[in-house]
């Protein structure tokens, strides 16, 4: 099996095009086991009973955005070493910055193409 | 391809429901310029439309969007302190926005206006320059990862237990090797289980009775664990558990345990709280009261679990509904026909399925029905335009916007109400100096409320301007020869003058309501859906334009008449009375017309049979049943039908789409003997009999 069939991904976004659009995405490159949660907070709850691979989040979301999920895997013992990629609409310094302390893996600014969230993937968990 | 439409399509649903929220934050705003929940919620809402926007490739939603967001994230930042001008400023921005999404979605292409509201927001913010900011240097981290993405508990460990078949040793392996393979993972404790193993008497020598207990402290995966057996694996009975296996098979409790909420664990909102609190210390023990009021106003409501639903497929199984419910009443006549006794199997299951179609079909038209709030959205920017263009400052009030209507009326809907929300502010309300002199705000109050009432839906527009000005209304109908200047007409008659067709009351044609159309073309739209338009106005309070409204288009509560052995459905919406006149009350007028004398009026007859072609001459009313019907003017008429058979609701089926419109006809239906009946339309009857327009009709009411 090829890493990106075994690869399982979480997509966090409470809108359901974009959301709709970033699973499209991972469908095209060929990710087989791809799970979604609306919010940072249902999304964390999910992921500290089952941890996943990695998780791509959007940054802007209500109640816990993106940065916020991020601060929880990474306090959180059994989504600590959970991948982290961050989808902004604006690549805001600040953003990118808090971003960077907090871990995250790397980040992606919309709109991307199946191509460029495929490079983005790769740079952080290898050749698909 | 057509997934990606797909999306395009659900992209600008989810814009309508965007712009709602955004829309909303306005208003709340206007109640609370400090809130910054609000503003975040603004900024999000235009911050999501963007990031489809720009996944779509629509770039000029994407710039404007930008733009705004820019302004809109400095104020929520606090680099710009939010003002009433401000605000405007944001909903003309909110907007325009909203056009630029119509237009993308109906792939139009440029909208006005994009650059003055540029230049504007520039004005006010400060120039947008978030372009030229560098993005820090950004190093992705790589993962290592790890396959088996058991839960990984926090002591990473495994409980294995292992025993060994004859095969495994024949095949030149030894456990002790394998353990020890293991023990390059991690800690390794061994126990030995030496239950099974028989007396030395019963000893087999190539059965291994011996069974390990091992316990694996490690960081290794899983996989890692269970390659060291890899060549043993079918020749032995392995079992591979992660410590704390238990544990984390109780999912609920792990995150509240660990980690009550992800927002206690993350120090960036605390900040942000932080900075803000000793800003506005005060602000924070008022704000509760004063929110809790606002959120009941406003009927704040979480959106329940939604799906989308073509709406063909809605309209077909209404439809098929229909159907059923005109197949029961077919299947309920016939055995009728029988005449079982009541309290037969037969007439219980009979009744128990009738009520079943009824609650299925209104359980289907309810799928229809939707919450007149987006409407009631776009009118407030019709009166925020209509204000500026007047220069009347104008406050613009909505009540129950959760009342559902289907959705074909609140499409058909706006046309009618921009019409007469327009009307009320350049009509209604007086200039801002003027209500001042009289004691009033010089802000005027128009109020847009929807409510469910006796099966219909009222939506009532009211302003607290000046009133209808009757003496006005009357001079210049006599003017434009509309009545009669000898005419001696009723207060609520003068009211309904505005409905006349080529009214328009303004001296000069003012730039907004007058547009050529008058009132007359909201009332006859209004009318095309079923509904009715009322005015009541008292001078110096104001005027309130009632529609009232059928729930749905698709069924409609009928009378059904027998006309010169044909059946036919009056909506019961339009009959005021029926009755079996008195000889005496019938008059002639004329050669061949007929009043009847009722309530101290008179009221034109018409013979349905006549109109409709039926039979020749009007039949003589006196051995008839009469319909009184009021027409869209408050004029009474009286219909003549041979018989009353029923009342029940019936099934309407559109004739427009076979033949074309036929006067004084509405639809048609299926009854249950499975006959068809014309559902007529008495205004269009009254119009069309050459009765005479309220204008130069000649008898008034006498009380």
């Amino acid at each position: 099996m090829s890493l990106r069939e075994k690869l399982n991904v979480m997509v966090v976004d409470d809108m359901s095009v974009s959301r709709g659009l970033i699973i499209q995405g991972l469908e095209e490159i060929g990710i087989k086991n791809i799970e979604y949660s609306t919010d940072g907070e249902s999304a964390f709850k999910k992921l500290a009973a089952k941890p996943v691979h990695l998780v791509i989040s959007d940054y802007n979301m209500p109640g816990a955005d993106g940065l916020q999920l991020l601060a929880g895997l990474r306090q959180y013992g059994a989504t600590q070493r959970i991948g982290f990629i961050l989808i902004t609409g604006t690549a805001d310094p600040a953003v990118i910055e808090k971003g960077n302390q907090l871990g995250m893996n790397n980040y992606i600014k919309k709109p991307f193409s199946a191509e460029q969230l495929k490079g983005c993937i790769e740079r952080v968990v290898g050749p698909l | 391809m057509s997934k990606q439409d797909d999306f395009r399509e659900s992209f600008f649903e989810e814009c309508e429901e965007l712009l709602e929220a955004m829309h909303d934050g306005f208003d709340r705003m206007a109640q609370d310029l400090e809130d910054s929940e609000t503003m975040h919620a603004i900024f999000r809402a235009v911050h999501s439309i963007k990031g489809g926007a720009g996944a779509f490739g629509l770039n000029d939603l994407v710039a404007f969007a930008h733009h705004f967001e820019t302004a809109l994230d400095k104020v929520r930042s606090g680099s710009v302190k939010a003002n009433d001008e401000l605000l405007e400023l944001f909903r003309k921005c909110g907007d325009h926005l909203s056009d630029l999404v119509a237009a993308a979605r109906n792939g139009e292409g440029e909208v006005e206006g994009t650059e003055a509201l540029r230049e504007s927001l520039n004005e006010t913010i400060g120039e947008d320059t978030s372009k030229e900011v560098e993005m820090p240097d950004f190093e992705p981290v790589t993962l290592q990862l790890d396959m088996d993405i058991a839960p990984v508990a926090e002591s990473s460990g495994f409980e294995i237990e292992f025993s060994a078949d004859p095969e495994l040793f024949t095949s030149a392996n030894e456990p002790v090797l394998l353990f020890q393979a293991l023990e390059r993972l991690g800690k390794l404790e061994v126990e030995a289980d030496l239950e099974a193993v028989p007396h030395l008497s019963e000893l087999v020598s190539s059965v291994c009775a011996i069974r390990w207990k091992l316990t694996l402290d490690t960081d290794a995966s899983e996989s890692d664990v269970r390659e060291t057996f890899d060549f043993v694996e079918d020749t032995c009975q392995l079992e591979v558990r992660r410590v704390g296996d238990e544990e984390t098979s109780v999912p609920e409790e792990l995150p509240t345990l660990g980690l009550p909420s992800l927002s206690d664990v993350t120090p960036a909102a605390e900040a942000q709280e932080e900075t803000k609190a000793p800003a506005a210390p005060p602000a924070e023990p008022k704000k509760e009261p004063k929110k809790a009021p606002s959120a009941e106003k406003s009927e704040q409501r979480k959106p329940a679990g939604t799906i989308r639903v073509d709406l063909e497929k809605v309209d077909k199984l209404i439809n098929l509904v229909g159907e059923l419910v005109i197949k029961e009443a077919m299947l309920s006549q016939s055995i009728a026909e029988f005449d079982p006794p009541s309290e037969s199997d037969v007439s219980v299951g009979l009744d128990n399925l009738k009520q079943l179609a009824s609650e299925i079909q209104e359980g289907v038209m309810a799928i229809r029905a939707q919450p007149v709030k987006p409407m009631f959205q776009r009118m407030s920017r019709i009166v925020r335009e209509a204000a500026s263009a007047t220069g009347k400052r104008v406050k613009f009030v909505t009540k129950g916007e959760y009342t559902e209507v289907d959705k074909t009326v609140i499409e058909r809907l706006v046309d009618p109400l921009t019409h007469m929300i327009r009307n009320a502010i350049d009509h209604g309300l007086e200039k801002p100096d003027e209500r001042e002199a009289n004691g009033k705000d010089g802000q005027g109050t128009v109020t847009l409320e929807a409510a469910h009432r006796s099966g219909r839906v009222m939506i009532d527009i009211s302003d607290d301007g000046g009133g209808i000005n009757r003496d006005r209304v009357r001079q210049i109908a006599i003017d434009k020869g509309l009545v009669s200047e000898s005419a001696d007409l009723a207060p609520t008659e003068i009211d309904n003058l505005l409905f006349l067709p080529g009214f328009s009351s303004k001296a000069e044609v003012s730039e907004l309501s007058g547009r050529g159309v008058g009132l007359d073309v909201a009332r006859s739209e209004i009318q095309g859906l079923g509904g009715r338009v009322s005015i009541q106005s008292k001078p110096g309070e104001g005027t309130i334009f009632s529609i009232s409204l059928p729930l749905t288009l698709a069924v409609l509560e009928g009378m059904v008449i027998k006309v010169a052995d044909q059946t036919m459905v009056v909506p019961i919406s339009t009959i005021q009375e029926t009755l079996q006149p008195n000889p005496e009350d019938i008059h002639t007028i004329g050669s061949s017309g007929r009043i009847l004398h009722n309530r101290n009026s008179f009221v034109p007859i018409i013979d349905l049979g006549s109109f409709f072609g039926f039979r020749h001459t009007p039949e003589s009313p006196e051995d008839h049943v009469l319909l009184l019907v009021e027409s869209d003017n408050n004029q009474r008429y009286a219909l003549i039908a041979d018989e009353i058979q029923d009342q029940r609701q019936v099934v309407i089926k559109s004739l427009e789409t076979n033949y074309q419109q036929i006067s004084g006809v509405a639809a048609a239906t299926i009854l249950g003997d499975g006959r068809i009946a014309l559902i007529i339309d008495p205004d269009n009857i009254i119009k069309d009999s050459g009765s005479a327009s309220p204008g130069d009709f000649p008898i008034h009411m006498a009380g």
